[in-house]
């Protein structure tokens, strides 16, 4: 599956150039407010940024929810799987959903898929979270340099793109991922994995921002504001914090909010590949990676996919929402 | 409206797609649907029958029989292979010097002669062992099989250079010459110091030591002879030389290959094989449901890797009866066990390993690798039942549901100094899902009596030579617990104790499966039982052995492993050999 | 024109010959952060029996034991004049382009890698076809009924689609279309279609249907907004003005405007996928380049994954080749650059 293409070419298919107040000037209203009530009036976005703020709560509480409405996650409970028949499925409809299980139990060892599903929530969204931003801050930085900057230093930036982008970027991750040792700089056990899958995952994805940043860099470095600014002797660093900086705000807003649902898929599925999160500790893709033989019994990848699925998909509502709300031209 | 996209539909398309997968999910996991019905040709026999008695007896030659293999072979030359099934299966294309029995159960113990007239003759205190080879026997090119073939099978199996990978029992045994590596790298070495061929059809060999379990080395498929024009080293693995009633065709490595009637081979030379089918033909790398599948549809025979049915499979076999009665149980010669390692402090005191050996689920151990079907038997022992000299005793009693005897446990923790418990790391294979639920329900289990684990998975490939297997890695980081499991390399005490209960295998730069066993007095044991000549006396000193070792409590027995395994609707003379604890794939035959 | 080509061309290779160091070094160096020698590398490939010299003679006998620079410059140079290997009794040479001898099952790799390159290529083709076609009409229609019911589900769909790992939409259509209903091939069954082209496809059939999902509910997006947004171009308005039929304004004029960078993902997806359906070939376990990729990195199995990479850099590499040159042949400012 194509992660980055996905994201690159939705944004190459209809490059958002910084609008600017519509309205006349007497109006006064910032580039912020005019977005945010575009935005409101966008009721399915809306949907999903409210269903992404819950999440980040169930991620956040994640332990007290789990002590009021589910089991341990790691906690066994044997006596509701049928071993005697020797099938070790969960005794009950629809893989023993109870009111105590609210999702049901693992075959075989009957852990609570509820609480799983909870604590899974804080690696993928972590991993995600962090990797996004790994990569924004290497695509912006790069991207914003090489646009401005220009000659030989931009020639430079686009050839490395090109290399990380012609590269089959998921084989070099999970052989990157499945290689590395399981203690080194001083970390050791989920805690390296943990940083090294942030560090893959973001460091493999950074040309896909930073491309974009690039171009708006260039389209904006020919705006007569940044000429005026320079006539009148302001300094790069200067140009680049005031006048680029907040114009570009947008775009990597945007584009980072559409980037995060790629990564919870890209984590998803180096877990799903067993080059990710070691167990016993949920995560979304181990789980249905391990559901895989127990095809038979459904209701244990239905769980893990449909979290990813709604996650991923509220991401896509609200990122789209968001650019909508920021340049209504594209995508309508 | 300017918004083009109206919330409700949009909405409403994500929940509909929503709907569909929560439809096609849900339902219940049970629903079987028993495509196949009861069908099986001849007489129904019941659920396990294999295991004691030949299910659908028949002696008609012909048809076809149809094997796949979920994985590789490790090697199909037998001079380095080293699976259990593929033992059982190099006996078609190839005759060692004695050979495991074509029957079922306990029978298929018994070590008969193979290319051999008869049993070694021991002499010089076990030391040298004469075997006399059967006259007329012939490879698949008609040239006749001699002594010189068999030490030459002997001596290049020892190249470990060329050949990795396969068992290392001749190296340690044989009196080789100092700095022998191999007849491709000292070809003009003089080996008659470990073996002499005085004739065509005699073959003497020196062992250091006294073995008096010679016979059982002597069934390596290494011992198979190997024709020294025709052999291309590592490269021998494609165009194995048959001696046996049938010889490849077709070979296409990783994909399939057939084996065909040899017709060099003469019956009259060979009381041991019936060489029913005309022809068998072997996929590689096939999907493991998809094998299953098709046993069950009638489209294959066998699963050559006897690994057992798939977890899907599992449940639609348990639960319907018309399935199960047409499935094995077999108890394999496995057991999946865990080491309690004493160089890592607080276990190197004994109540404090006792403490473990009580307060373990015992079930909970048995659910992660499959359940009473599919993963095994509670064990109490470390050789299996099916293995001569086993006794039965349970020093560790962990209550009448076998879920851990709380009370006790805590006693011994008081008794060694921890009454609240301690801390400790638990190693396992990263790659194996059961040995991960294991390394689980030990967590779960030993918590309860404030044991605290923390799982440390390994890559499998190192685990061995590494990690677990690494006695001083093992110490700095406190791995108190490792996962472990041991096939026995043949059914005798030997063949299962020797490579795991004596300490003198433990190497401190790593690769040993002991990693928790030191007791000199077993190494004593040892040494002594394989002086004694007497079968069934021998077979008395292992059960010393086993029962030695566990009052040491340095090994959790977990289960003795059993897998489920489907018969096929096309095959005869179907029976589980004890030998391999699988089906015998020597004395099957094919209806069509 | 031509320097344009000759400069892109060096350049994959440049390319290539960078991704091959980076692999060797993921799987040379990195291990050496937790510690491992050319010993500990060779545990791999040895057996249980091993002793410390049969590690030690393995290391030798695969090379590890040379410097690394050393072993990497080995293996190049079987690409090109092929290498001679000795296996104990012989020596074997293995010709040109030679990726070297798989550590665990000693089959050379070149023509595993022949082998599994058609289960690729036809999950592939086969649904790239289906996607594109699929994508693109819908898409279009979306487009020209903009604000319908149609384009209103079209475009909820396809965001289901987007959003949607195929690891689960494919494992959901297993359990459902496989198992549950009979009427597709359950995982693994793949038959060639030098063989059998009616199995060939049969075999094929949910995973192409699985992927295609995945990648038309994008396409479909992506030429929506592309048509929405020729649609309002000048041009068509006098395409329009000057009498000729809407269907004529739609595909002739619309669609190749909004159809361009549509085209270029595509090539660039086909590139990626062909390198890499990892995921989808583990899901429904066809033995293709992917599945190969996978096994032989949780194998460490070194020359397999070289092999692969190797492979997949390739076809990306080809596929942005040919997407950079139909852009140099189309917009002739990038050929300047």
């Amino acid at each position: 599956m194509t992660l980055p293409p996905e994201a690159g070419a939705e944004a190459e298919a209809a490059i958002p150039e910084a609008v600017l107040a519509g309205a006349g000037p007497t109006e006064g209203r910032s580039l912020g407010q005019i977005a945010w009530m575009r935005l409101k009036r966008d009721k399915v976005a809306l949907a999903g940024g409210a269903f992404l703020i819950f999440l980040i709560l169930v991620a956040i509480f994640a332990p007290l929810i789990v002590k009021y409405l589910g089991d341990p996650p790691n906690e066994f409970h044997q006596e509701l799987i049928d071993t005697a028949g020797g099938t070790l499925a969960p005794i009950g409809r629809f893989g023993g959903m109870s009111w105590d299980h609210l999702m049901g139990i693992e075959p075989v060892n009957g852990r609570d898929i509820f609480s799983r599903i909870v604590y899974g929530s804080r690696i993928s969204l972590l991993i995600a979270f962090l990797a996004t931003l790994l990569s924004v801050l290497i695509g912006t930085t790069l991207g914003i340099i090489s646009g401005f900057v220009g000659g030989w230093t931009d020639t430079f930036t686009s050839r490395l793109m090109d290399v990380f982008l012609a590269f089959p970027l998921l084989v070099l991750a999970i052989a990157l991922a499945g290689v590395f040792p399981d203690q080194a700089f001083g970390l050791q056990g989920n805690q390296l994995r943990i940083a090294l899958l942030i560090f893959i995952i973001g460091f493999f994805n950074w040309p896909y921002i930073g491309r974009i940043i690039r171009g708006q860099t260039l389209s904006l470095r020919e705006r007569e504001f940044v000429e005026s600014a320079k006539s009148i002797g302001a300094r790069r660093g200067y140009i680049l914090r005031t006048e680029m900086l907040p114009n570009l705000m947008a775009p990597i807003l945007v584009y980072s909010t559409l980037l995060i649902p790629t990564n919870i898929l890209f984590e998803a599925a180096l877990s799903f590949l067993g080059v990710g999160i070691r167990p016993p500790t949920p995560s979304w893709g181990g789980m249905l990676s391990d559901a895989v033989v127990y095809y038979t019994q459904p209701h244990f990848m239905f769980w893990p996919g449909m979290a990813i699925f709604a996650t991923v998909l509220a991401f896509n509502l609200f990122g789209d929402g968001l650019r909508d709300a920021i340049d209504p031209r594209a995508n309508r | 409206m300017n918004h083009s996209r109206s919330w409700r539909a949009r909405g409403l398309a994500a929940v509909g797609v929503s709907a569909a997968l929560l439809l096609a999910a849900c339902g219940g996991g049970g629903g079987a649907s028993s495509q196949q019905g009861s069908g099986s040709q001849g007489a129904q026999a019941a659920f396990n029958a294999a295991s004691t008695s030949v299910v659908t007896p028949s002696d008609q030659k012909g048809g076809t029989l149809k094997f796949a293999n979920p994985g590789d072979w490790d090697t199909l030359d037998p001079g380095e292979t080293y699976y259990a099934w593929s033992w059982n299966f190099a006996r078609n294309y190839g005759r060692s010097l004695m050979m495991f029995k074509a029957a079922p159960g306990k029978e298929g113990n018994q070590l008969v002669p193979d290319l051999a007239e008869g049993p070694g003759q021991a002499s010089d205190g076990a030391k040298t062992w004469t075997y006399k080879l059967r006259q007329g026997v012939k490879f698949e090119d008609g040239t006749e099989v001699t002594s010189a073939d068999v030490k030459y099978a002997v001596l290049r199996s020892t190249d470990k250079q060329t050949f990795p990978n396969g068992p290392a029992y001749w190296e340690a045994i044989l009196d080789l010459p100092n700095g022998y590596k191999g007849p491709y790298k000292s070809p003009n070495a003089n080996t008659d110091s470990a073996i002499e061929t005085p004739d065509k059809y005699t073959i003497v060999f020196h062992s250091k030591q006294p073995f008096a379990a010679f016979d059982y080395l002597a069934q390596q498929p290494d011992t198979m002879p190997v024709p020294k024009d025709k052999d291309t080293g590592a490269k021998y693995r494609n165009s194995v030389v048959s001696s046996g009633p049938y010889k490849f065709a077709d070979l296409q490595p990783g994909k399939s290959f057939n084996l065909v009637r040899n017709d060099q081979w003469d019956p009259a030379t060979d009381p041991n094989r019936k060489a029913l089918p005309d022809r068998m033909e072997v996929s590689l790398n096939v999907n493991p449901d998809d094998v299953d599948n098709r046993i069950l549809s009638g489209d294959l025979d066998v699963d050559v890797s006897a690994v057992g049915v798939q977890p899907a499979a599992q449940s639609r076999v348990l639960q319907d009866p018309n399935l199960k009665a047409n499935a094995d149980n077999p108890l394999g010669t496995r057991l999946n066990y865990t080491s309690i390692i004493p160089t890592v402090p607080p276990l190197d005191k004994i109540e404090c390993r006792k403490a473990v050996m009580y307060a373990m689920d015992q079930t909970g151990y048995q659910a992660a690798y499959g359940g009473p079907f599919a993963g095994g038997d509670l064990a109490t022992t470390i050789l299996p039942p099916n293995i001569p000299g086993y006794q039965a005793f349970d020093l560790f009693p962990n209550g009448q549901d076998h879920k851990g005897d709380l009370d006790a446990a805590k006693k011994s923790l008081e008794a060694c100094g921890q009454p609240n418990g301690f801390e400790t790391n638990i190693g396992y294979r990263a790659e194996r899902p059961k040995e991960k639920a294991t390394a689980e329900a030990f967590q779960q289990a030993l918590g309860r009596v404030g044991i605290k684990l923390t799982l440390k998975p390994y890559p499998q490939g190192d685990y061995f030579a590494q990690y677990c297997g690494l006695p001083p890695y093992v110490v700095k980081n406190k791995l108190g617990l490792c996962l472990n499991s041991w096939g026995a390399d043949w059914p005798d005490g030997f063949g299962f104790l020797s490579q795991i209960v004596d300490s003198r295998v433990i190497r401190e730069t790593g690769g040993s499966s002991n990693m928790s066993v030191r007791i000199p007095e077993v190494d004593q044991m040892l040494d002594k039982a394989l002086t004694e000549l007497n079968t069934d006396k021998r077979n008395q000193m292992w059960g010393e052995i086993d029962k030695r070792v566990m009052e040491e409590a340095v090994i959790y027995p977990g289960v003795y492993s059993k897998t489920l395994l489907l018969r096929s609707k096309n095959a005869t003379n179907i029976m589980v050999t004890d030998a391999f604890g699988e089906y015998d794939y020597l004395g099957m035959g094919a209806q069509k | 024109m031509f320097a344009y080509i000759v400069r892109r061309l060096l350049w994959a290779v440049v390319l290539l010959i960078v991704l091959s160091m980076v692999t060797f070094g993921i799987f040379y160096l990195i291990p050496r952060l937790g510690g491992a020698t050319p010993e500990t590398l060779a545990t791999r490939y040895v057996g249980r029996a091993a002793t410390a010299e049969t590690v030690h003679l393995t290391a030798e006998r695969l090379g590890f034991l040379d410097p690394v620079p050393v072993q990497y410059w080995n293996w190049l140079k079987g690409i090109f004049v092929g290498a001679d290997y000795d296996f104990g009794a012989g020596v074997e040479h293995c010709p040109a382009p030679c990726f070297g001898y798989s550590f665990i099952t000693h089959q050379p790799v070149w023509p595993e890698l022949l082998d599994r390159a058609p289960v690729t290529i036809s999950l592939v083709i086969g649904a790239s076809i289906i996607w594109l076609v699929a994508g693109v009409t819908i898409g279009v229609i979306s487009a020209l009924r903009r604000g319908t019911l149609f384009d209103r589900s079209a475009m909820g769909i396809a965001l289901a689609g987007v959003s949607l790992p195929i690891f689960f939409t494919g494992l959901i259509a297993l359990a459902f279309f496989s198992y549950r209903l009979g009427i597709t091939s359950p995982g693994g069954h793949y038959v060639p279609f030098s063989e059998n082209p009616a199995q060939w496809a049969y075999s094929l059939l949910l995973p192409w249907i699985t992927l295609a999902f995945l990648f038309s509910a994008q396409y479909a997006r992506l030429t929506r907004a592309g048509m929405l947004e020729t649609m309002t171009e000048d041009y068509i308005r006098t395409a329009r003005a000057k009498g000729l039929s809407e269907r004529r304004v739609i595909v002739k004029h619309a669609l190749r405007g909004a159809l361009t960078p549509v085209l270029t993902i595509f090539g660039l997806d086909v590139g990626l996928l062909l390198g890499g359906a990892v995921l989808t070939e583990k899901t429904f376990s066809l033995n293709g380049l992917g599945k190969y990729a996978l096994d032989g990195i949780l194998n460490n199995d070194l020359p397999k994954i070289l092999g692969v990479t190797l492979v997949a850099g390739f076809f990306v590499i080809m596929a942005n080749l040919f997407v950079d040159l139909l852009y140099g042949v189309i917009d002739p400012r990038v050929r300047l650059q």
